[in-house]
């Protein structure tokens, strides 16, 4: 249902889509990555969780550039994302992100928010931009809600808006940022069906959220970081059945059961 | 002199007043823009020489301005006439105020704002021109009308480098006719008239561009 481009090539299955070697970045005096090393293939279906201040958020934001880092190297789809403004551009174009606060641009329309990049990075037509917009628009439930501003949208359809905005530039990576954490919980199961139908269609995903039903359903790896460590990663039914790490295990006792 | 006569004579220099804020606006509104912005952008040394510019415009008084300019210049081999100096001084003194807006709007977005717009592979000019500025424009509209107002009333001042506006009118009145009350009453009121139509203007402006805050009602 989601409309997605085909599956990689059994030739690209191989080569990773990220490969992070050794990363570390510092806010200042506060490390907080400290030698990360993950390597994404295409159509892995990623969950990152951890306590807060863990650097989840931070390792994602790392992916497109929208945080530079200090030491180490990630490479997407090949090509090394450096330090310089170049590389971050070309990891946005083959990376869609979703926020944990949506960021949809409030003095534009929904279908406007949608056709933006398409218009101004991708340069297309109007009237393409806006069938593009439309068609995921209706894949995320909202089509009659393209010309209403964000302000209207309740905060699940401002969420689904977001994804859409982000799908229209069709991806290789969609990163998600604590997607679910500014909802209301009514609105919260709204979203993460949008991201369970997304998932189906076999595009890359890495998903930092607290859901854990949401990645026992969705996710096939899961990483647990703390204190700007991976501390563990594995598949989805190992790390819900057998966590090795006794964080790991405390936070998992903690979070299912409330 | 009835009060309709000298109400008559003063909005003769209305003319004057008018193209004082025209030609004032020419120079306010780029500089605004640009120094605001470049405000916003630039760091260290840069940021200081932007800042050190808004802040002579800003800071000056616009009275000495005006007499810098027009008596000043002229020793050192620059002559301008009486209205470029008077828009170019009034002009860049209010565009120093409006410039502060248009840095204030910028950096009150939300730095989310900025990261959807890198997220979605836009430039930094494109993420000013279409996400950052059209908001920070519409939020810090009340201001700029405010500073539109400022710059007529500041017209006043041009009358002391000759020019024949409102007050000067109503100074060459008060020459002929010992009438202190009448004369500044009805300069007072002249200014009103001008200054107040401005003021309903914005508000309807404010309610257009930015229908869910609300503009101010009343009179």
């Amino acid at each position: 249902m989601l409309d997605r481009r085909a599956p990689a090539t059994s030739t690209l299955q191989s080569v990773p889509l990220v490969r992070i070697d050794a990363l570390n970045k510092w806010f200042g005096a506060l490390h907080v990555l400290k030698n990360i090393d993950l390597t994404l293939r295409p159509g892995a279906r990623v969950v990152v969780c951890g306590p807060s201040g863990s650097g989840k958020s931070t390792l994602i934001r790392c992916i497109n550039g929208l945080e530079r880092f200090q030491k180490g190297t990630i490479e997407v789809e090949g090509s090394s994302l450096g330090r310089s403004d170049r590389d971050a551009a070309m990891a946005r174009r083959l990376t869609g992100m979703v926020f944990q606060s949506f960021n949809l641009f409030p003095h534009l329309t929904v279908l406007a928010n949608c056709t933006l990049a398409l218009r101004r990075v991708l340069l297309k037509s109007a009237h393409e931009a806006e069938e593009i917009a439309m068609r995921h628009l209706t894949a995320v439930h909202i089509p009659e809600k393209a010309r209403a501003y964000p302000a209207e949208l309740s905060g699940g359809q401002q969420q689904r808006a977001a994804i859409a905005r982000a799908l229209c530039l069709d991806p290789r990576i969609m990163l998600f940022d604590e997607p679910t954490s500014a909802l209301d919980p009514e609105m919260i199961k709204e979203v993460l069906d949008v991201m369970i139908a997304l998932a189906k269609t076999g595009v890359t995903m890495v998903c930092v959220t607290h859901e854990m039903g949401f990645a026992r359903e969705v996710a096939d790896e899961i990483v647990f970081m703390d204190q700007g460590r991976i501390v563990e990663h594995t598949s989805s039914t190992d790390f819900f059945d057998r966590a090795a790490h006794p964080r790991a295990r405390l936070f998992l006792d903690t979070i299912l059961s409330h | 002199m009835s009060m309709l006569d000298i109400w008559l004579g003063i909005l003769q220099g209305l003319r004057i007043t008018a193209a004082v804020t025209a030609y004032g606006l020419v120079f306010a509104v780029p500089f605004a823009l640009v120094f605001g912005v470049a405000q916003f952008l630039t760091t260290g040394l840069t940021r200081f020489l932007v800042t050190a510019v808004i802040e002579f415009w800003r800071s000056s008084a616009v009275v000495v301005l005006l007499f810098v300019f027009y008596y000043v210049l002229p020793v050192m081999g620059v002559t301008l006439s009486a209205m470029t100096v008077s828009a170019l001084v009034l002009g860049l003194n209010s565009g120093g105020y409006a410039s502060q807006a248009v840095r204030a709007g910028l950096q009150s977005l939300p730095a989310g704002q900025r990261e959807a717009g890198m997220a979605l592979g836009l430039s930094r000019p494109a993420i000013l021109l279409l996400i950052e500025l059209p908001q920070a424009l519409v939020a810090m509209s009340p201001t700029f009308v405010n500073n539109l107002i400022q710059l007529v009333k500041a017209t006043s001042l041009v009358s002391l480098v000759t020019l024949t506006d409102m007050t000067f009118r109503a100074k060459e009145i008060s020459q002929t006719e010992y009438d202190p009350v009448a004369i500044y009453s009805a300069l007072l009121l002249a200014f009103f008239v001008v200054c107040y139509p401005i003021a309903l203007a914005g508000r309807w402006l404010e309610a257009r561009v930015n229908p869910e805050r609300g503009a101010p009602h009343g009179i």
